[in-house]
């Protein structure tokens, strides 16, 4: 997009599609441009240039966000190979903050596109269940910091909190019942307690894009 | 008094006396202890007239006394300080006792307001008996001995992250609100004492700013002994909490800012100007003298490893130490205190054992508690007195200023810092914090701390400090609960912390962090990975005995294990006198006891299926828990084995009908097996529930005598067995009998043909965990594992249904 994207009227087509304020999208922008070194369109090898990332025990699997096409609202699955700055801002949009004039639907909508969001990066298959084996390499990748720790640990971790979540989300199963996985329903249920929506945010407004980007 | 000991008359003869005034009732026996110093004031003098003049004995004694040999003395000199004393607390405790009596009384009235009609009752007394006022709370007992615990619990206990996240908001509320309030209430009092008729006119406007700033001083005490009941969401709650611990910097440096301008004679620019950099030096002071031994009390745990016994003390004295630290410099101790104990605690509790880390917190908790209660008495008994002054005007002006510049403060800083927040504060959270500024014991002892020389009015203003105090504590701390339902204010959703749960929150730390990165903008988020790193790399390795980094994962995991542990032991295998302990536990505040049957059942599956969590996870406790084996130990694994042993016999015949059908009775209670007992835990504990980050062990603790047992336990038993598995005949017997009789004795392993799996309650699903769908393979081996007679080495890892099987009944309550 480029130069074009500063026309006005697109400015607040793209501030519609994802609610931010042409002052973020400004911002959102220099910031794309300077991750796509002037290019119209990121790849993944752009986020190889962000330095804090690298340190991210989780990193790949918020690079692999940016371009699921499950979280880029479209319809098909997989990977993209490059996403635009309208991508770029879709994503970034899931971690718009709650404003104060929503409803209770919208609030609820809110939510949803969050968990989603999050339940997509569990989900590495696209099969919309998070098994057991998905969840033991999330796991295992949270704790993949700390070299002291022993992989088995991780992984009866992730066997507890599995049997936590199956035992939230199905409560009284029948003895030849296999608990496959967490669906995206079972997600939500799992996140009741928690007000993911005051959370999962990132501030990006009086953003600085400091060109800590080399 | 030490003169009375050798003297040998004077004992005995205000023995009759005083044994007559500590006869009655506890009230009047603290009463009379409370006017015996001024009979102790008063004796010595008679004494030394006695002794000096050499008269004989006064009249009061008898003549047996010319012997030199006591068989019985009464000496009450000698031990009146610390017998007062304990008196008061044993008084205070008792009367906090007696509240809880009626379980519905907490919950309508808040404990402070009872406490403070306790006090009333006894100021009342004491004013009725001896004719003149009692004691008063003396401030340096309130500042250097009460104050202190109460302060260190709440900064320990604080949710550091929440404070954090929430810092600037707090930051502002504590320090702008606090001067708006302070200059506002002493501005506009200064105009009502402008008016001839209510005959003020003789107090200045120093002296009105000094009141200003003594009463605009939010309390943590009466804010923490209100909001820990109404439960609000975390961040009310550590918005108004927070503000009443950080304007304590700002409190002191205006009283003593006022308190010198009014002593002055002239006042020059420059001391406006000493004052604003005393304000930085008294905070930020502060909060170095706290960091810098909170770090040293970290790093002198790293090596307490040899002498547990002492060990918490550590915690005790190093905060002490920094609250008394910046008392000496005049600093915020409040803030000292607050910021040593936020800064050890999280080494501390790596470093420390388990055992010292529940004495730490029971220690702390029961220091709070019982100097909470002890201030709220003592401004009832302080209250009652001669040392009052009624001004209509005054005092309902005050009381009036405080409530508006209140609101106004909290709506108009509200409305400049929502413009930096990303999550607004609403009207109602504003409401709420405005109307949660209740005052309290700071006020009351910084205004009996006024030189009454400089302060001719200080009666005026003592009375106008207790109008207000009364009126925070009783009006809007009777009414913010029903006011907080009303509103409709989101309430707090503790729960239980769950494994799931932290992993998500990491999850999410990281994802955010990751965006934040992203879209290159340093946030909260970024601080807080760089504080982490940097925590991480230099600070653990330096302060942490074992300098691995623990990820939070697993560090509550591990918590959770040792919980479910010791719910396990406390519901399973103590219970041979069925629902003694845990039970009565249940019981209590539950609207509708459970009937026997109910409680035995929900007992059994809690016990089961706790089990199972703490059984497959053994391979933590293993290196978590200090390895003590000890006789204890055996002789709790050879009941264990006795238990199972009938247990199994039991099992097979006779119970196997009754089973199904109760588990189907209680579902309904048991549906979330983690939040089972969480409503009643609820409303049982109140000291312990809206600290944040508490809530979770505050339960696992109460048997910690059985923590290193348990698991240590489990896991030697499991070994024994495997190891008797195959030579003794008779034992294996019994274990083929679980294993195999298993099908057909409990009706958890009825379905024949499928894995045996229990169906009784809700956990089931954990049980068959090795069915998770991708895990067949695994299932596969595991259940060659079992049926091979020695169990592979991957004992842990393959928690096979074969293994669980053989385990299960020793689990069985009972």
């Amino acid at each position: 997009m480029g130069s074009a994207h500063s026309v006005p009227a697109e400015m607040r087509a793209l501030a519609d599609r994802t609610g931010f304020t042409s002052e973020q999208i400004e911002h959102l922008h220099r910031r794309f441009r300077q991750l796509s070194r002037d290019q119209l369109t990121i790849r993944k090898e752009n986020f190889d240039s962000i330095p804090d990332l690298e340190f991210n025990p989780i990193r790949a699997k918020i690079v692999h966000a940016f371009f699921d096409k499950r979280n880029l609202r479209q319809e098909s699955s997989g990977l993209a190979d490059e996403i635009n700055f309208e991508d770029f801002l879709t994503i970034m949009s899931y971690f718009r903050p709650i404003e104060m004039n929503m409803d209770e639907e919208q609030l609820d909508r809110f939510r949803k596109e969050k968990l989603k969001f999050l339940f997509h990066m569990y989900d590495s298959d696209h099969d919309g269940k998070i098994t057991l084996q998905e969840y033991r390499n999330v796991v295992e990748e949270l704790l993949s910091g700390n070299p002291h720790l022993e992989k088995e640990s991780a992984r009866s971790i992730a066997d507890g909190a599995m049997m936590e979540a199956a035992s939230i989300c199905v409560g009284q199963m029948g003895p030849d019942q296999v608990y496959e996985g967490i669906t995206f329903e079972d997600f939500l249920k799992m996140w009741q307690g928690i007000d993911i929506e005051t959370k999962m945010h990132v501030r990006f407004l009086n953003m600085e894009t400091i060109a800590h980007c080399y | 008094m030490g003169r009375g000991v050798g003297g040998g008359d004077p004992p005995s003869r205000c023995g009759p006396g005083l044994l007559l005034r500590l006869v009655p009732v506890l009230a009047v026996l603290a009463a009379a202890g409370a006017a015996e110093q001024s009979a102790a004031a008063g004796s010595p003098a008679p004494d030394g007239t006695v002794m000096g003049a050499g008269t004989p004995p006064s009249p009061g004694s008898t003549a047996s006394e010319e012997t030199r040999l006591h068989v019985f003395t009464l000496d009450y000199p000698h031990v009146q300080i610390p017998f007062e004393i304990t008196l008061w607390i044993l008084l205070a405790s008792l009367a906090k006792i007696g509240f809880h009596l009626y379980h519905k009384l907490p919950s309508i009235v808040p404990e402070s307001c009872l406490l403070i009609l306790v006090g009333l009752l006894l100021g009342g007394i004491i004013f009725g008996a001896e004719e003149k006022s009692p004691p008063v709370m003396s401030s340096d007992v309130f500042f250097l001995y009460l104050l202190p615990p109460i302060v260190l619990d709440a900064g320990y206990f604080m949710p550091t992250r929440l404070f954090f996240e929430n810092f600037g908001t707090i930051f502002w509320y504590a320090v702008v609100g606090t001067l708006w309030n302070a200059i506002g209430i002493g501005i506009s009092l200064y105009g009502i004492c402008q008016i001839s008729a209510f005959g003020l006119t003789d107090i200045t406007l120093l002296q009105n700013l000094l009141f200003g700033s003594l009463i605009s001083a939010v309390d943590p005490v009466a804010v923490l002994a209100v909001f820990e009941n109404i439960h609000v969401n975390e961040q009310l709650y550590i918005l108004v909490f927070g503000e009443s611990l950080l304007n304590d910097a700002i409190t002191v440096v205006l009283y003593n800012l006022f308190k010198s301008f009014c002593q002055m004679s002239t006042i020059k620019v420059i001391d406006v100007f000493a004052g604003i950099a005393n304000f930085f030096i008294v905070g930020i002071g502060g909060v170095l003298i706290g960091i810098l031994l909170g770090f040293v009390a970290a790093f002198t745990t790293r090596f307490t490893h040899k002498i547990r016994v002492i060990e918490p003390l550590f915690v005790f004295l190093y905060s002490y130490l920094s609250y008394i630290t910046a008392e000496m410099f005049h600093l915020s101790g409040i803030m000292a205190i607050t910021s040593c104990a936020m800064t050890m605690n999280k080494y501390v509790e790596e470093n420390v054992s388990q055992k010292s880390y529940t004495t730490i917190k029971y220690f702390m908790k029961m220091l709070s508690s019982v100097s909470e209660t002890l201030i709220f008495i003592f401004m009832g008994v302080s209250t009652v007195g001669k040392n009052h002054e009624w001004n209509w005007a005054f005092v309902s002006f005050t009381l009036l200023f405080c409530l508006i510049w209140r609101a106004l403060g909290v709506f108009v800083l509200t409305q400049i810092i929502n413009v930096f927040r990303t999550i607004p504060l609403t009207f109602k959270d504003q409401f709420i914090i405005a109307y949660g500024g209740l005052r309290g014991a700071i006020c009351f002892s910084l205004v009996f701390l006024l030189p009454s020389t400089v302060f001719p009015r200080k009666k005026l203003f003592i009375t106008a400090v207790i109008v207000v105090i009364f009126f925070t504590v009783f009006i809007q701390g009777i009414t913010i609960r029903p006011l907080v339902e009303f509103l409709d204010v989101k309430r707090s959703n503790k729960k239980q912390p769950a494994v799931s749960e932290e992993i998500y929150n990491r999850f999410f730390d990281h994802v955010k962090t990751g965006i934040e990165d992203v879209c290159g903008h340093w946030g909260h988020n970024f601080w807080r990975d760089k504080f982490k790193k940097f925590d991480n790399k230099y600070l653990r390795r330096l302060l942490i005995r074992e300098n691995q980094p623990k990820s939070s994962i697993v560090s509550l995991y591990k918590k959770l294990e040792i919980k479910h542990a010791i719910e396990m032991a406390e519901s399973g295998m103590i219970s041979k006198v069925p629902s003694s302990v845990s039970l009565s536990e249940y019981h209590e505040g539950k609207i509708k006891p459970l009937s026997p049957a109910e409680m035995e059942n929900m007992r059994e599956i809690l016990t089961k299926n706790l089990y199972q969590i703490r059984h497959r996870t053994m391979s933590y406790n293993r290196h978590s828990l200090a390895a003590d084996a000890n006789e204890k130990q055996a002789k709790e694994i050879l009941i264990r084995r006795r238990h199972s042993l009938r247990e199994s016999l039991r099992k097979t015949n006779s119970l196997s009908r009754e089973r199904p059908a109760a588990a189907a009775n209680t579902k309904r209670f048991l549906s979330l097996p983690k939040n089972t007992k969480l409503p009643e835990k609820l409303r049982v504990r109140n000291k312990t529930s809206s600290r944040v980050g508490d809530s979770s062990d505050s339960e696992m603790d109460a048997t910690t005598t059985v923590l290193n047992l348990r698991p240590r336990a489990g896991k030697i038993l499991r070994e024994q067995r495997l190891r008797q598995q195959r030579p003794p005949s008779e034992l294996r017997m019994e274990w083929k009998n679980e294993v195999d009789g298993s099908q057909n004795g409990r009706g958890e392993q009825q379905e024949p043909g499928s894995l045996p799996q229990p169906s009784i309650g809700f956990r089931q699903p954990l049980l068959t965990r090795p069915r998770f769908g991708t895990l067949s393979r695994e299932d596969l081996t595991a259940d060659h594992g079992s049926a091979r007679p020695i169990p592979p080495p991957r004992l842990v890892r393959q928690a096979s249904q074969g293994e669980r099987q053989r385990n299960k009944p020793e689990n069985q309550p009972y």
